[in-house]
């Protein structure tokens, strides 16, 4: 610099302008690059003549082992329609209801997929998602549903959704713990009380529950709202006429505190995922496992296989109504993204596919996968071979027992469901007051 | 040289960073600030909602949760990181045995991907599987105190991991700062019958003032993008009683379909994270003005 023969000239006061214009071009030139680069994008999906193949994306990374009945009726699918393709694919949960949220956003959505019903509603109000009912009313297929089966994905007269696969939660037993301890399998909330005072005292793990990035894991817990009155009150909650945090609530609230006093959960509950929790009671470390259905398979292969039974959890001597409840409701619904009506061959492989998922082979593909079905099917399970899974469908369809049409988070706000999963977690962990707790979920309802 | 200094030539070879910057840094800035005054729930078209989320942030406990125990962590990591690592680079620069060795291995934990570092210390802080408390009932001592997934030491304990994590790098910065210092100061120093820590004091400190503002202003940078460790150690819980400002913000956009609050939220934490920064950068030019 020093040695430059001449000093640099003095801008002219015209020279900024320029380079203001420059910047300006540029930028413009770049932003319209890239507005065209996501045009062309959305553009290709949604116009360019497909040759059958629909993805089908899933709530895990790898179906072939966390959900093999998916997996298994997409291959036979694919095997028995050589014209039709389904790519299956899947993130964890959280990511993948993130992915759809983005794809909806960006009009790329897969054809079918999975999501839960809070984000199913709004996109169906923002007409992201097809109506399914030519669908069904094709082959009366409809007829194959128990009608609470699809009333729970209908909205404004739109069948948005079929059921993924049945919901049956509840607590597993080990009745070899409960055995050693001369305790019998409880039937009333002060049994179940009794009992964990008894195993807490031997040093047990009453209950395996694991909040740890997986606070929903409260199944059995929701199970109870229902046993204070939650589907006859929750309309009326929404709508702001009853609030969440009334007397018959709190009292439930009130009964989980004295199950966490009486030492029911692990210490490390907050710690410890969902996964981890299962995992302890596989192991034989915990008497209850807070959890469902689809864990049945995984159970029965376990060291505990042969000594689990399956239970709708504890009624109550100051419930509110029926008390004979047992959750066995549809899970989060597939959805078929709108545009498939755009392309006859995606759309004719998207009714294939609905057809086959329902018709009895592919319902008896879910059984031989521990999975029950979600039609009138009737499964005939070994109980001999599939003890556990024969418990849960025995428990769904004990005598006298009824369920609810939904389970209490899948029809609420998903802030509303993240507050009710908190609620429990927090009056068993100790960080909430029963009263604080039912509070917290009414501070979420709009 | 001449071609470069001009005004018109210099526009054009910043344009390309300056339009990347503007595009994937100012953009999204501007997006969030936009969505942060809105209902946005991700998926349905947006009404303007004014001041609500940043009404409904002001009476939310749980963000003033996050927002204390982020400061925890920021205190912790100013008051104990950056001496402690300053301390330990003083130590291993000079002839110590084996002092590459030791610097790698207090270098390691800067390497590894934090979501694995919370990951092997649920393993060591687990209030029932934890080695600690392992250790406290192996020595007699009954109290297993929750280091995580209690209401009280979650976010101390999260600041002792991010000590444990980031003091390799701190040390490593200090180090190199050590090692530029000219040898003949702390000679003459040494001749002049100065001790080792008259030295420490009125010569290497001074003169790494300009490595202490950088290792402060990466601190402060650092800890207001602390996530991974919050969500492998705890995932925030209890009942969000260990969230930071980033965990509780990814909670209420993604899992709770809060976009507009989440928006609110990411603006808030922008603020904070820029004017701490900002403050920490302010005060290490007039550090550098005075001296």
């Amino acid at each position: 610099m020093a040695t430059s023969p001449q000093p640099a000239p003095l801008p002219s006061r015209k020279r900024p302008g320029i380079s203001r214009r420059l910047l300006i071009c540029a930028t413009a030139s770049a932003l319209l690059a890239t507005a065209a680069g996501c045009g062309s994008a959305t553009n290709s999906q949604g116009g360019a003549a497909s040759d059958g193949l629909i993805t089908l994306s899933m709530h895990n990374p790898d179906s072939k082992t966390q959900d093999p009945a998916t997996y298994e009726l997409v291959q036979e699918f694919n095997a028995a329609h050589p014209d039709m393709k389904i790519k299956l694919e899947g993130q964890p949960v959280e990511q993948h209801e993130q992915r759809m949220t983005i794809a909806a956003q960006s009009d790329t959505l897969p054809e079918i997929f999975w999501v839960y019903d809070s984000l199913a509603k709004t996109m169906v109000k923002d007409g992201d998602l097809l109506d399914l009912t030519p669908i069904l009313d094709e082959d009366n297929l409809k007829t194959k549903f128990a009608p609470s089966m699809l009333a729970g994905f209908q909205a404004d007269g739109t069948q948005y959704g079929v059921p993924y696969q049945a919901l049956i939660t509840g607590f597993y037993v080990n009745k070899d713990i409960l055995g050693e301890h001369g305790i019998a399998l409880p039937k009333t909330f002060d049994e179940l009380l009794a009992a964990v005072k008894k195993l807490k005292a031997a040093g047990v793990v009453p209950i395996a529950q694991g909040a740890n990035n997986s606070s929903f894991s409260v199944w059995a817990f929701l199970t109870m709202l229902d046993r204070f009155g939650y589907e006859e009150k929750y309309p009326a909650i929404l709508s702001g006429r009853v609030r969440y945090d009334n007397a018959d609530f709190l009292r439930l609230y009130r009964h989980v505190r004295e199950l966490a006093e009486a030492g029911a959960f692990p210490a490390n509950m907050s710690t410890q995922t969902y996964a981890q929790a299962v995992a302890s009671y596989m192991a034989g470390k915990a008497a209850f496992l807070d959890a469902g259905v689809w864990e049945a398979a995984k159970i029965q292969k376990s060291k505990v296989g042969r000594s689990t039974d399956f239970w709708a959890g504890p009624t109550f001597s100051d419930g509110v109504g029926e008390q004979k409840i047992v959750m066995n409701v549809p899970s989060a619904p597939f959805v078929v993204s709108a545009k498939v009506k755009k392309d006859k061959k995606k759309y004719a492989a998207v009714k294939a596919f609905i057809q086959f998922y329902y018709s009895d082979a592919g319902q008896k593909i879910l059984v031989d996968n521990a999975q029950p079905p979600v039609t009138t099917y009737k499964p005939d399970v070994d109980t001999a071979s599939d003890p556990v899974f024969a418990a849960v469908l025995a428990a769904a369809a004990k005598p006298g027992w009824k369920s609810p049409e939904a389970q209490p988070d899948l029809v609420v706000s998903a802030a509303t469901a993240s507050a009710m999963y908190d609620s429990f977690y927090g009056v068993m962990g100790g960080s909430l007051s029963p009263e604080e707790a039912v509070r917290s979920v009414e501070k979420t309802i709009k | 040289m001449n071609w470069l200094t001009t005004r018109r030539h210099f526009a054009l070879m910043i344009a390309p960073a300056l339009l990347i910057y503007s595009l994937y840094m100012i953009y999204p800035i501007l997006y969030s600030l936009y969505y942060s005054f809105t209902d946005y729930d991700g998926v349905s078209a947006t009404t303007f909602s004014g001041l609500d989320n940043y009404r409904h942030m002001a009476a939310d406990p749980v963000f003033w949760t996050s927002l204390r125990n982020t400061g925890v962590i920021l205190g912790i990591a100013l008051l104990l990181l950056i001496p402690l690592g300053f301390l330990l680079a003083v130590l291993l620069s000079g002839r110590v045995r084996g002092s590459g060795a030791l610097r790698a291995l207090v270098f390691a934990p800067a390497i590894v991907a934090p979501i694995l570092v919370g990951l092997i210390w649920i393993f060591i802080l687990d209030p029932q599987i934890g080695l600690v408390n392992a250790f406290l009932l192996a020595i007699g001592v009954p109290a297993h105190p929750q280091w995580i997934g209690g209401p009280t030491l979650s976010p101390y304990s999260i600041a002792f991991v991010y000590l444990w994590q980031q003091i390799g790098f701190v040390l490593t910065i200090f180090y190199a700062g050590i090692r530029m210092l000219p040898r003949d100061v702390l000679e003459a120093a040494g001749l002049d019958g100065a001790t080792r820590l008259q030295q420490l004091r009125y010569i290497q400190i001074p003169m790494l003032r300009e490595t202490f503002g950088i290792v402060t202003a990466l601190v402060v940078t650092g800890v207001f993008k602390v996530f991974e460790l919050v969500f492998a150690l705890t995932g925030g819980g209890p009942v969000h009683l260990s969230e930071v400002m980033v965990s509780y913000m990814y909670h209420i956009t993604f899992t709770t379909q809060q976009y507009g609050y989440g928006m609110a939220l990411a603006v808030v934490v922008f603020v904070v994270g820029a004017l701490a920064s900002g403050a920490t950068f302010l005060g290490n030019r007039r550090r550098e003005k005075q001296s």
